[in-house]
């Protein structure tokens, strides 16, 4: 059975289970699991972090569960109809889409999170379902992947095409690497260090595949880095911003999110934060900032986090409440334009 | 001593007939369209006064003609116990002559008005007023009857036999009136009448045709009124007087004791320790000076507890809203009152609906409907103490917007209504009365913001419900959708069986 039509037949069960629950004359109720932090539990064979049992119930019956009820339902069967014409949405089309069928979402955060509650009810990637977010990561560097997608099968493109880098879509996530020179990944926060690290071609100096990340990265982009990582063999450096913010992106490509933890295939274990760590801004001499409240609320969530629960990331934690100030990566500007190139990544790829 | 007469003008004295001619204004017969809502008002508020001394339903028939431009008739006919034909020329010829000056709730309150009707008709349209009047035991007369301006003395023209279907009394004044502006006065006053009289049926008809017919809302007939003693707040000087004279030889503390109402052997006692008066002095023998410390000590005196309310007759809770049920059919009421308690020894109670859906215009602040011994008060609504009162609370904290129109009907029954004029459409101002209708309609406010707030619940509901069956239908065709079966389930039995369950939780 295709993943089309396993998907199909798993939107089919649900819905008639709520028809066969209202023909009994009994309020249909849904349930699947939690995404709370506390509900995440380190799976050995995955190696990455996966829901654990606790249950959340949608009880139609409930004045309080009707609307996200209506919600879900409403998302399964827009889902529904766009596997059906093969067609792709993005999660803001989804939530643009609802007044149309007279289904209200106060913003497009509660259709987002009704998109994930899906996934989670159903087993199925919205990606499966056809819907992206609207954001993009680009790539740049030298390996050659082959489309899969209808109409650019058997097709390669060269991830060095654009000097501005390619985008992370539907379409490259999944093509297939052909061909390769490179021989890390170096995953950064900022637009403007990806720039630089093009522009400087220390892409050609490191052998390196680049990917901007822009803050969180889309679940597409964690799952590209993790098929590169699988099928190249590639090492994965993640370079962020000094703080507990940049911290945690790099934390969620190795481990994964909790928003995400219900889908398989997002993380790579093994991806290594280089920094900039509270240690660097120290070793460096960065210009940097006091930690403000919600950085240090944000360290706090964090030093709780199962994620975090190493002793290695909790050093890191422990270093910025000691340090208390943080650092952008472009702070290593002030020691010159290309700095960061010539001194600090060689210092951190090994 | 010429030139002095010609400076000082000349002195006289003038009749009370003469008087109350030259300030009729007083009295409500300012203009043509006040006096013929008045006259009828004078001669409605006797006859319901009539029927209830009979221990009779009242039925009230009212019938305005206008027998040629400007002049109209007016014949108010009642089943009361017929005036003794020996009273009649003066009881409507002659003016301030009446038998209610006794301490008790009676509609009218100095024989004043129908008389000063009377006179007005006379005075206008130079006709006599016509009494068809039967008592029990006899077949009824009619009298045509004059007033002697200058000297107050009834003129009787005419006095004959007169069949009637039973007792009552019928009275026809002629008088210049505007029957066209004063026609909705009459109806809102005569409506309002069966609202503070429920036991009462008023009929009324312009020019030959009956234009309404209502009332009996309810069937109980007030607890007739008894006069009480005075009280000793109002032991003015001159009351004093009057009752020393009454009194004889009788010892001061028995003349205390059967004289007024709450006081008792022992509170005399006391009061006559304090006042170091010897309790066995006869009163006839108390000097000027000791009266009068007396009457300032009687009208001071604390700890008196409530007045005697046999004297006051207030609508009550069961009659009042069922009347204002029959005529104004509101979505939800509420009773309240306070006292008895008295003003200058004057008892006095204050009872009060709110109502809410009257079809009242809505405001900020409720429509003030007022009464004064069951008598409507249409005019005047400005300087009414009621009125300052209603204004005082600030209605939006108990939950009155503009979009929930609320009545307040407010009945202030005393043994005297401090009116502003003669005309008695506006309460005076007294702090007494002020503070017990304050307080009064603050109880009412309280009260009326729980009933708004369960109103509102409800309609909350409703929506909750109409939100919730909605969703349930999306969840039933989205879910159809999905299962690709071509029948939308239907919902509508599992929302109604929810929201039931509900409802009795």
């Amino acid at each position: 059975m295709s993943d089309q039509s396993k998907s199909l037949s798993i939107l089919k069960d649900l819905g008639t289970a709520i028809v066969q629950s209202i023909d009994n004359e009994e309020f249909p109720t849904l349930k699947f699991p939690g995404r709370g932090t506390g509900n995440l539990v380190y799976d050995e064979e995955s190696k990455q972090f996966v829901l654990g049992n606790t249950q959340v119930i949608r009880d139609s019956s409930n004045l309080r569960h009707i609307k996200s009820f209506t919600q879900l339902v409403w998302v399964a069967s827009y889902a529904k109809q766009l596997l059906q014409a093969g067609r792709t949405s993005s999660l803001r089309d989804l939530y643009y889409s609802s007044e149309a069928f007279g289904v209200e979402f106060s913003d497009q955060a509660e259709s987002d999170r009704t998109v994930t509650d899906l996934e989670c009810l159903t087993g199925i990637a919205r990606e499966a379902f056809g819907v992206f977010p609207e954001e993009r990561s680009s790539i740049y560097g030298q390996v050659t992947m082959r489309y899969t997608v209808a109409g650019y099968e058997g097709r390669d493109v060269d991830l060095t095409l654009s000097p501005d880098g390619l985008p992370i879509g539907p379409a490259l996530v999944t093509a297939d690497p052909v061909e390769s020179n490179a021989e890390l990944i170096l995953a950064v926060e900022s637009g403007g260090i990806f720039s630089r690290l093009i522009e400087t071609r220390a892409w050609e100096r490191f052998n390196a595949v680049l990917i901007h990340l822009g803050g969180q990265p889309p679940r597409a982009t964690r799952q590209l880095i993790r098929r590169l990582h699988d099928d190249l063999d590639l090492p994965v450096y993640v370079f962020t911003d000094g703080d507990p913010w940049g911290m945690h992106i790099a934390r969620v490509i190795s481990t994964g999110s909790a928003n995400a933890a219900h889908i398989q295939g997002l993380t790579t274990p093994d991806a290594e934060w280089i920094g900039v760590t509270a240690d660097d801004i120290t070793k460096y001499s960065l210009p940097s900032e006091p930690l403000n409240n919600a950085d240090l609320k944000r360290l706090d969530e964090l030093s709780r986090d199962v994620r975090y629960s190493d002793s290695m990331w909790q050093d890191y934690i422990r270093d910025f409440r000691q340090l208390q100030r943080k650092a952008e990566q472009q702070a290593f500007s002030r020691h010159g334009m290309d700095y960061v190139v010539d001194k600090y990544l060689p210092e951190k790829i090994h | 001593m010429n030139q002095d007469n010609s400076l000082h003008g000349e002195f006289s004295s003038i009749s009370p007939a003469e008087f109350f001619y030259r300030n009729r204004q007083m009295a409500g017969f300012g203009n043509p369209s006040q006096a013929v809502y008045s006259t009828v008002r004078e001669l409605v508020e006797n006859s319901i006064d009539a029927c209830e001394e009979a221990r009779r339903k009242p039925d009230v028939r009212v019938s305005i003609d206008e027998e040629r431009s400007g002049i109209v008739r007016v014949t108010v006919s009642d089943n009361g116990t017929g005036v003794p034909y020996g009273e009649v020329p003066n009881a409507f010829a002659r003016v301030l002559y009446g038998d209610k000056f006794t301490a008790r709730q009676r509609r009218g309150t100095f024989g004043l008005g129908v008389t000063m009707a009377a006179l007005y008709g006379q005075i206008t349209t130079d006709s006599p007023v016509i009494v068809v009047t039967q008592t029990s035991h006899t077949t009824g007369r009619c009298y045509q009857l004059l007033i002697d301006i200058e000297n107050n003395q009834p003129v009787v023209l005419s006095d004959e036999s007169h069949e009637r279907e039973g007792p009552g009394t019928e009275v026809t004044i002629r008088l210049k009136g505007d029957l066209n502006r004063s026609r909705e006065r009459v109806y809102d006053y005569l409506q309002l009448t069966t609202v503070a009289s429920p036991h009462a049926r008023v009929e009324l008809t312009i020019n030959g045709s009956s234009i309404m017919r209502m009332g009996w809302w309810h069937q109980m007939l007030p607890e007739p009124t008894t006069a009480s003693k005075p009280h000793p707040h109002g032991a003015d000087l001159e009351l004093l007087r009057r009752l020393v004279a009454d009194a004889g030889e009788r010892s001061l503390h028995s003349f205390l004791v059967e004289s007024f109402q709450r006081i008792g052997t022992r509170t005399a006692m006391r009061f006559l320790k304090f006042l170091a008066i010897n309790p066995r002095q006869a009163v006839n023998t108390l000097g000027r000076e000791n009266l009068s410390r007396l009457s300032s000590a009687l009208r001071s005196f604390d700890g008196l507890g409530r007045p005697d309310g046999k004297c006051l007759s207030p609508i009550g809770k069961d009659a009042f809203l069922a009347s204002i049920e029959s005529v104004f059919a509101p979505s939800a009421l509420t009773y309240g009152n306070r006292g008895p308690t008295e003003w200058s020894g004057n008892a006095f109670i204050v009872e009060g609906v709110a109502a809410i859906g009257t079809g009242a215009r809505g405001a900020d602040v409720p429509t003030l409907y007022r009464f004064a011994n069951r008598v409507p008060l249409l005019y005047d609504s400005g300087e009414d103490a009621l009125t300052k009162m209603l204004k005082r609370v600030n209605w939006v904290q108990y939950g009155v917007r503009s979009t929930t129109p609320v009545s307040i009907f407010l009945h202030l029954c005393s043994t005297r209504i401090p009116f502003k004029a003669t005309g008695k459409q506006s309460i005076a101002s007294l702090p007494e009365i002020e503070h017990e209708v304050l307080s009064l309609l603050r109880e009412l406010g309280r009260s009326l913001k729980k009933t708004l707030k369960r109103g509102e619940r409800s309609v909350r509901d409703a929506q909750k419900k109409r939100e919730f069956d909605k969703a349930m239908k999306q969840v039933a065709q989205f879910s159809a959708e999905l299962a690709e079966c071509d029948a939308i389930p239907s919902t509508t039995e599992l929302v109604h069986r929810l929201f039931e369950v509900d409802h009795h939780v």
